[in-house]
């Protein structure tokens, strides 16, 4: 019975999601977005197989070559593949974005319920701890944190996810008041539900929208910060392909060959918008009032739901 | 980073635009309703009038700033230009000189590092000897000495009428008393001079020192800060200032950033200043460095990577680049101490073989030297050691398989040095280790972690360091030092060249010694780097060789005439 | 008020925590002042005898408080490295750090706010399309490429059009304001391009929201054209919010701008930060980092209360939502 109705949840859920992906995909930009991310995940997956050159291969008799039919972008200061190591890049990346996404829902959603928690002083305590902290600017948090755990990819997941998750909750909270406060919770909660699941199966879906967009804004704020971080010294260490490490590298020459700096920047601009965008048409997307057909598979659902 | 702001910023205001939202939920709209409609109204009127249109205003101020800021570009640019042609035909008055490393205090006494023996020996403070551009022991404040046969007492005699900036004068007393207060307060290189046992003051130019062991390092010693003379009655603040008896005097300092050296018009010697200001500016970012030189703001860099200083090198009409020789080693130190994995002496030699030494040097663009062993061709016991270990992979692969690894198998190691020397040589030895079945885990960290980790508590496998300091040859008879490298026969060979009377017989046995060493391969010598200087057309004097340590800068001019005529 | 000393009386709980956890992270640091003041070549015995003379050896309890009994008092302590007082140090990096955020703010509220106005008021679609994707654009690139791809520009020596320096502060600092403001054009500019297009996407979507809304209407119904209406009165219902923005910014960009001073080579707040933390100089990096973080959080509170001051809507407890829905 219960199982069926997880079955009947899992259908639905999947149509909703076909719909989104569908209208995100009808817009420009949607295609924009969804084409590039599906390329990154898969340049991602496909490096940890096959790369053009070896990474660790190096040749001190061809440093800084021009691209040439072995090396597609030319090489860097030890004579290594660039277009290998911006391939290699792409998956330290991916694993940054996704790292620091979760770490920032888990923290804000955790920030969320002690806002919309029953107990006011524990409410009250985290809004106000909220509005202070922040503040408090995210390179900042990274370079306390570089302190004692020095350049990793841990400082960069951790300094992110703990600011955007703060921006995430401040950015929900409202939406949550409201539904935590909604007819329908307070039913709930007379009914001898708790409070997790009021948050789990209420809260959360009420505010999808911003949540989603929030997170993928974050996620190219991310992916922003590594290159920031790693340049500083305090992101991904040395030894470690991302796209960060790229640019870092062949900073410390554009006097000498200043068209090497342009690819790293230019697939860091261009995820990062990819990223951008996929937020506003993902917002659209799965937003009930702007996308008609969600509604109607929604109400499909709903009809199945009462069979 | 500024992205961040982005988001930081629109959360915060949309959060804010909610919580407007939220909080005011419960309020009436009356009251709001009635003033805003009167504000309306009357604006709706009058719309010119009323009110500040402030975004109009800031518009216009910043394309006022903007606009000011242009201007002052242009007439900035044309000043320059005007003086520089004023300035045609003459030896300019100032001199700028771009180098790299920056010292965070003057204190010459307390503070380590080769940025302050660099600026200020020869220059501001003076020693009782000099050291020239070949390492060798020169005439100082003392003109000439003397030494005993046994090699146990010194004695100096000290040039007539010499005084400190200040004024001061400075004699035998002092040059004693600054000794004296070395070693008993244990200044920085107090450790160079154990075997001193007294300095005095015979009369007002004679200094005599009296060693309890005879060294033969001693005359090199007080070449560095060991041999300083500081003037006993002046009382200033060493961190941010400094008093000496050198053609310059320290006009004004910037910690990280620059010295501004003034021609010391109280100067009692030859090395009289040629040019009334050279300025020293510190430019740690490379490319900044480079800009700096190109726009003029700097007209002598020092060092330049062989990468970056290509442009200047096939503009030879407006630049000269020159490499110097130095006594720089990078040194890719084992761990040898017992218990390490690289204990082992097949290990290490096997890693000696895998190295492609040239292939390093070539991707540096060529200007370093390849070194064999501990001691660099500026020092005394330099032999070349390059043929004990050819790069030869089959060999090293050999050795390995010996040891009991293979590409199969490999043996994990890691290799932890300073951010300084950049990511490119742990990337290139990763590479150049992995056929012979090592897996070579690079840690790039801070200096102090590297000071840390590696220098106090042995806490590393591989590590790699620029050991800049010359006649440091010491390090490998110390089985406490870092590389716990204990071998006996280098330890006598080494006592007894330290105590030889003449200069010859040191240096057959530091030679002998150093053979030994590089045999045994505790430590692999990467290169000997060599500085490359790059100066502008019309830049005289300026020292090539050792410019890392030794600067003297008195006889550095610079003639506008020829840098303008492009 | 009472809002007001909740936040104060948070403030300085706050202050206090931080003032914790920054003196605790610092001494996990390895390596310490001692070991690099005595270099590479010196026996134990001279780092010890450094660490005693220092002071490095007494209890953390004592040097915590002997610290914060100083900040009580307003004292920052002195550099060990340098025998400067950190006020001092601060001082000369604020200099730079300073200017360089009010010119890129500048640059930033000159690109940012006209365009996202005529992003609102624009009537064709195609137009407010191409405002969209700028500002998304200008929003997604990295800083240090930003700033490299602008040297490459307009860099003297590199760049195709080189007219300004670009990188470098000028060696008399502002004793020659003219160079040293021509020095800061390109890392404004930097900063401006990138805060300028969050700034217009966040002006557009403010206007926006308020075009369509009841006030607009009244204002048209009282006479203005539409234009009129967005400009003076969605401009004016906006700024509580524009405020906010641009004070975070201001406050956020101290270090943000970390990264473009140290491309452009800039002895400004981040760079001296990341120096004194590599020469492991504590006295002076715990307090910079404890001002900076009192600076973020006032200005947080700042930005919150002159918020409830500019928006008569929130001091007369109207409402806003309803006119908007």
């Amino acid at each position: 019975m219960s199982n069926s109705h997880n079955n009947r949840a899992a259908i639905t859920r999947r149509a909703y999601a076909a719909v989104a992906l569908r209208t995100m995909w009808r817009r420009a930009e949607g295609k924009f977005a969804l084409i590039v991310l599906a390329l990154w995940l898969a340049v991602a997956l496909v490096s940890l197989v096959w790369t053009p050159q070896s990474l660790w291969t190096t040749d001190g008799y061809h440093v800084w070559a021009k691209p040439s039919a072995a090396h597609w972008l030319g090489t860097d200061g030890t004579g290594a593949d660039v277009f290998s190591w911006l391939m290699a890049g792409s998956r330290t990346n991916l694993l940054i974005v996704l790292l620091t996404v979760v770490v920032s829902a888990l923290w804000g959603l955790l920030l969320i319920a002690a806002m919309v928690a029953r107990n006011s002083a524990l409410a009250s305590t985290s809004v106000v701890v909220i509005d202070a902290l922040i503040s408090i600017p995210t390179v900042l948090i990274a370079l306390i944190l570089a302190v004692p755990m020095g350049a990793s990819i841990a400082v960069i997941v951790i300094a992110c996810g703990f600011g955007y998750g703060l921006n995430l909750a401040r950015v929900a909270r409202p939406a949550a008041l409201l539904a935590a406060r909604s007819a329908y919770v307070e039913s709930a909660l007379a009914n001898g539900a708790s409070g997790w699941r009021v948050l789990v199966s209420h809260i959360i879906p009420n505010n999808l929208p911003v949540l989603a967009v929030q997170l993928s804004l974050s996620a190219g704020t991310a992916v922003l910060a590594e290159s920031g971080l790693t340049y500083l010294g305090i992101g991904v260490p040395s030894g470690v392909p991302s796209w960060g490490h790229s640019l870092a590298t062949s900073v410390k020459l554009i006097n000498v060959f200043p068209l090497t700096v342009l690819w790293p920047g230019l697939i860091v601009t261009v995820v990062v918008v990819a990223l951008n965008v996929f937020g506003d048409v993902l917002r659209d997307a799965i937003d009930p009032v702007a996308n008609p057909a969600l509604r109607q598979t929604a109400g499909s659902a709903g009809k199945e739901d009462e069979r | 980073m500024s992205q961040d702001n982005g988001v930081h910023a629109e959360t915060g205001a949309t959060s804010a635009n909610n919580a407007n939202n939220a909080s005011s939920a419960s309020g009436t709209t009356g009251a709001t309703g009635a003033t805003t409609d009167a504000s309306l109204a009357s604006r709706a009127k009058n719309p010119k009038k009323h009110g500040p249109k402030w975004w109009l205003i800031s518009l216009i101020a910043v394309i006022v700033a903007c606009a000011v800021v242009i201007g002052v570009t242009v007439a900035y640019g044309k000043k320059s230009d005007s003086a520089d042609a004023s300035a045609k035909n003459m030896i300019a008055d100032t001199v700028t000189i771009g180098l790299k490393l920056a010292p965070t205090n003057l204190d010459i006494r307390n503070t380590a590092g080769s940025a302050l023996d660099q600026v200020l020996i020869g220059n501001v403070y003076e020693g009782i000897v000099a050291r020239d551009s070949k390492n060798q022991v020169a005439p100082g404040l003392a003109s000439s000495w003397e030494e005993s046969k046994d090699g146990l007492t010194y004695t100096f005699h000290l040039n007539k009428n010499m005084s400190f900036s200040n004024g001061d004068k400075l004699d035998a007393e002092d040059v004693a008393w600054s000794i004296n207060e070395l070693i008993a307060k244990q200044y920085h290189d107090a450790d160079a001079l154990t075997a001193v046992s007294k300095v005095e003051a015979k009369n007002a130019d004679t200094v005599v020192m009296t060693l309890k062991t005879p060294n033969s390092n001693l005359l090199w010693t007080l070449t560095g800060r060991a041999g300083l003379v500081f003037d006993k009655d002046a009382k200033y603040d060493l961190k941010t200032q400094a008093v000496g008896s050198g053609p310059y005097t320290v006009a004004k300092f910037v910690e990280n950033d620059s010295i501004t050296l003034k021609a010391n018009d109280k100067y009692w010697g030859k090395n009289k200043a040629k040019t009334p200001t050279v300025v020293v500016k510190y430019l740690a970012d490379d490319n900044a460095a480079v800009n700096a030189l190109k726009s003029g703001d700097v007209q002598v860099l020092a060092p330049i990577t062989e990468t970056l200083a290509g442009p200047f090198k096939s503009d030879s009409a407006n630049y000269t680049v020159k490499a110097g020789n130095g006594t720089d080693k990078y040194v890719l130190g084992f761990n040898n101490a017992s218990g390490s994995k690289l204990a082992d002496k097949r290990i290490r030699q096997a890693i000696r073989y895998a190295i492609n030494h040239k292939e390093i040097i070539a991707s540096r663009g060529g200007a370093d030297k390849a070194l064999g062993g501990p001691i660099p061709s500026l020092d005394p016991g330099y032999e070349d050691l390059t043929k004990l270990y050819p790069y030869d992979q089959a060999k090293a692969k050999s050795l390995m398989a010996e040891a009991g690894y293979s590409t199969d198998k490999p043996l994990e190691l890691s290799l932890t040095y300073a951010n300084i020397y950049g990511t490119e040589l742990g990337d290139q030895l990763r590479s150049q280790l992995k056929p012979i079945g090592i897996d070579l885990k690079v840690n790039v960290v801070e200096f102090s972690t590297w000071l840390q980790d590696v220098y106090t508590n042995h806490d590393f496998d591989i590590s790699l360091v620029d050991h800049n300091e010359s006649h440091d040859f010491y390090s490998w008879a110390d089985p406490t030092y870092y590389f716990g490298y204990d071998n006996a026969d280098v330890q006598k060979l080494y006592n007894e060249g330290v105590a030889a009377t003449t200069d010859k017989e040191r240096d057959a046995k530091f030679a002998e010694a150093a053979k030994l060493i590089s045999e045994d391969a505790p430590a692999d010598w990467l290169f000997n780097y060599r500085i490359t200087t790059v100066t502008a057309k019309g830049v005289k004097g300026f020292p090539f060789d050792l410019n890392q340590t030794v600067l003297p800068l008195y006889n550095v001019t610079y003639s506008l005439a020829e840098f303008s005529q492009k | 008020m009472r809002f007001v000393i909740r936040r104060l009386l948070l403030f300085v709980v706050a202050l206090f925590g931080i003032s914790v956890v920054v003196f605790a992270a610092l001494r996990i640091l390895p390596g310490d002042v001692a070991s690099i003041m005595a270099g590479i070549n010196a026996p134990a015995s001279r780092v010890a005898q450094l660490r005693e003379q220092l002071g490095l050896n007494r209890p953390l309890t004592t040097q915590y408080f002997d610290w914060m009994g100083a900040l009580v008092t307003g004292d920052f302590g002195t550099s060990i490295l340098t025998g400067r007082s950190v006020t001092a140090l601060i001082g000369t990096r604020a200099a730079i750090t300073f200017p360089l955020i009010i010119l890129g703010l500048l640059i930033a509220m000159a690109i940012g706010l006209p365009l996202g106005c005529t992003a609102v008021l624009a009537r064709s679609p195609r137009v407010r399309a191409a405002f969209h994707v700028l500002a998304i654009i200008g929003g997604s690139v990295p800083a240090l490429w930003g700033g490299l791809l602008l040297i490459l520009l307009f860099g003297k020596g590199v760049g195709l059009v080189g007219i300004l320096p670009s990188q470098g502060f000028p060696l008399d600092g502002w004793g020659k304001p003219g160079s040293a403001i021509v020095s800061l054009i390109l890392p404004a500019l930097t900063v401006g391009i990138i805060v300028g297009a969050s700034l217009m996407r966040y002006t557009r979507s403010a206007l926006g929201e308020l075009a369509g809304s009841g006030y607009i209407d009244m204002a048209r119904s009282c006479g203005m054209t539409r234009t009129q209406a967005v400009l003076n009165v969605g401009l004016r219902l906006a700024m509580p919010q524009l405020v906010s923005v641009i004070g975070l910014t201001f406050a956020s960009m101290i270090t943000g701008v970390m990264v473009i001073e140290n491309l452009f080579a800039l002895p400004g707040i981040g760079n001296g930060l990341v120096t004194d933390v590599g020469n492991r100089d504590l006295i002076a990096v715990q307090s910079e980092l404890f001002l900076l973080a009192a600076f973020f959080l006032a200005i947080g509170l700042i930005v919150d209360v002159l918020h409830r001051v500019l928006d008569p809507r929130l001091k007369n407890g109207g409402n806003v939502a309803e006119v908007n829905a």
